[in-house]
């Protein structure tokens, strides 16, 4: 079992969750009732995929952000 | 004689220190509030009504940016002095100059709130120092 801090980025608010291994992010966003955001250990890592288990990747007690989907340009207008 | 009394001196700080708490004993925990701001106000962003001013922050340096929110998710980000790795990286053609070295960031999905994109930002530039 290992403790996490969700900071939903918007607004600052602080999510405590308790996860087991094997919990994927999708899991953690259901449960917390987060739709259209995604998951990362902010800014200078990848967000975790919906089917990605996180417990592997977190450390306990750890804070990680939910922000809502973004993207930089679109592939096919801009790159 | 097997002793020689050589007289007194202070013990070292750090044991007096250990001897005064077990004497007084620990008092009561004081429990730390957590600050819920949200993360824009972390990293140092100032609002000026609807203007954000700030720097988007990555392992590779802090990037002077502006961020104006018309309304809802309708914001627009702008970046200042994109660097060389950025120019290089695959999506420096959603950067739009808009005069004296601002780029506007071209968002193909809008973030809903000012602090998703800086993050979408952050990462961009990362990728680009790191690509």
């Amino acid at each position: 079992m290992k403790r996490l801090s969700v900071v939903v980025a918007g607004t600052g608010q602080i999510r405590d969750v308790e996860i087991q291994p094997g919990t994927t992010a999708g899991d953690i966003l259901n449960q917390l009732g987060l739709k259209d955001y995604l998951l990362s250990k902010g800014p200078n890592d990848p967000f975790f995929a919906a089917a990605e288990s996180v417990f592997d990747k977190v450390n306990d007690g750890e804070k990680i952000f939910a922000s809502t989907k973004a993207e930089v340009g679109e592939r096919l207008l801009c790159a | 004689m097997r002793l020689k009394d050589l007289g007194t001196r202070p013990a070292p700080a750090a044991i007096r220190n250990l001897l005064s708490r077990i004497v007084r004993g620990h008092g009561p925990s004081v429990s730390v509030q957590r600050r819920q701001i949200p993360y824009w106000q972390e990293r140092g962003w100032q609002q000026r009504g609807n203007t954000y001013t700030g720097a988007y922050q990555t392992r590779h340096g802090a990037f002077t940016g502006e961020i104006r929110q018309h309304h809802g998710n309708d914001i627009e980000f702008f970046l200042y002095q994109p660097s060389q790795e950025i120019q290089s990286h695959s999506h420096w053609a959603c950067f739009q100059h808009r005069g004296n070295d601002w780029y506007l960031v071209h968002m193909g999905r809008r973030p809903n709130d000012v602090s998703s994109g800086i993050l979408a930002i952050e990462r961009l530039i990362t990728e680009a120092f790191e690509d």
